[in-house]
């Protein structure tokens, strides 16, 4: 199973792409469940971790050189993101402190998920604007459930943005910063 | 330098279609999980009853603590103060409570969209705090927040902010008393509640047939230029 995986990067790409659709929606749906939010983000978060299991880190995008500048490049990528926000004049909620730690984990999750191992065997398959644009369209697909449509578009637009950093630069720690700070900020 | 101009292009189009709509809509934190009614309206099907809120907040040198309120673990209600927002005087932490209230009040020329809430504390507001109300996806949406110093009011609308997260009203409030999100009697339903539920699948089998045919095309024109695109292949 796991030679037809490695051989065949279409059949991988499709794996890959399934579960983590599975995972985002099965989130989704059971997050809607009574005080199931919290636990429902932990669970999905960690389940998308998984993805990145046998991929060596530089594949994913992940590594230790040049660590300040992806760093600082995730701490650009958070400005950018929160930019709409914190440009209304209106104030926004505090995160409530228990959903704190379930926010870290579900944008570590998505991150390695969407511009990691998908965005690797997407990459395999046809190149990278298959892996920008195949990425960026599940990751908005996979937030279809959880968001009303009208928001869909500035989702698949974070997603693209996100995903051609990860394509620019090579790096997917910068993605990790900026979805980190921008989910517990929001 | 292409990839850069390309990085700005996206840094622009996620600019311009965030604004577009609330902030908050990253990864849901405002799920569409059902509403906790005190009383719920026929379609609601099974209720849990609606939680309280209760918080200590400190008062550090005369200051207030910036901190948040919230109906737990519902979060049906979020207050969020920034420092030094409440009167402090001769304090040393301030309480803030929050309790649905039961029975609903029923103004005439009002309809309510969500639970009454008397939100209290042991120290009046000198600075404007949020309000930010959860409401359920099975009605219609409120479209204004209103206040009343007793449950038989009279209510006032205080207004909304234009921008909310989903299925959320935000506003700011200057004092405590009851407030509940709705609209007025006469006002037409601003959303249909069933196109909430059926629009993003219908979006989600949309975008996946695009991955479908698109992935083909995608792989065809690259085989076609197989020089095009190559220093993109290499890693780090």
């Amino acid at each position: 199973m796991l030679s037809v995986l490695a051989a065949r990067p279409g059949v991988r790409a499709a794996v890959i792409a399934s579960y983590i659709l599975l995972v985002e929606w099965a989130r989704a749906l059971g997050s809607t469940a009574p005080h199931a939010a919290a636990a429902a983000l932990v669970l999905g978060g960690l389940a998308l971790v998984l993805t990145g299991a046998g991929w060596p880190a530089g594949r994913l995008g992940l590594g230790r050189s040049h660590l300040g500048f992806r760093i600082l490049g995730g701490l650009a990528l958070a400005a950018v993101l929160l930019l709409p926000a914190a440009a209304r004049a209106s104030p926004a909620p505090i995160l409530p402190a228990f959903l704190a730690l379930p926010a870290v984990v579900v944008s570590i999750g998505e991150e390695i998920a969407f511009r990691g191992a998908l965005y690797a065997a997407l990459e395999d398959l046809g190149g990278a604007p298959v892996a920008i644009i195949g990425s960026t369209a599940l990751w908005t697909a996979a937030h279809a459930l959880s968001h009303p449509p009208e928001f869909l578009f500035a989702v698949a637009a974070a997603g693209l943005l996100l995903a051609l950093w990860r394509w620019a630069c090579k790096d997917l720690v910068g993605p990790i910063v900026g979805h980190v700070i921008a989910d517990i900020a929001l | 330098m292409r990839r850069l101009a390309l990085l700005a292009s996206a840094a622009v189009i996620y600019l311009l279609a965030a604004w577009m709509v609330a902030p908050g809509f990253y990864d849901g934190f405002t799920p569409q999980q059902p509403y906790n009614w005190v009383c719920p309206p026929p379609q609601a099907g099974s209720n849990l009853a609606p939680n309280s809120g209760h918080q200590v907040i400190k008062v550090v040198g005369g200051i207030s603590d910036a901190n948040s309120a919230f109906t737990n673990p519902d979060i049906q209600v979020v207050l969020g103060f920034n420092f030094g927002v409440f009167d402090s005087a001769g304090k040393t932490q301030i309480t803030v409570d929050i309790k649905p209230v039961s029975p609903c009040p029923k103004p005439t020329g009002i309809t309510f969209a969500t639970n009454t809430y008397n939100i209290t504390a042991d120290a009046p507001l000198v600075k404007k705090a949020s309000l930010v109300m959860r409401f359920s996806d099975l009605i219609p949406a409120p479209s204004t927040v209103y206040y009343a110093t007793s449950p038989d009011g009279p209510w006032t609308s205080i207004g909304a902010l234009s921008q909310a997260q989903p299925f959320t009203i935000d506003t700011t409030i200057d004092k405590f008393g009851y407030y509940a999100a709705g609209y007025p009697s006469s006002a037409v339903s601003r959303t249909n509640p069933g196109s909430s539920q059926i629009l993003p699948i219908a979006i989600a089998v949309l975008i996946i047939a695009v991955i479908v045919a698109g992935f083909p095309l995608a792989i065809i024109r690259r085989r076609r230029a197989p020089d095009a695109g190559d220093e993109d292949d290499s890693e780090p």
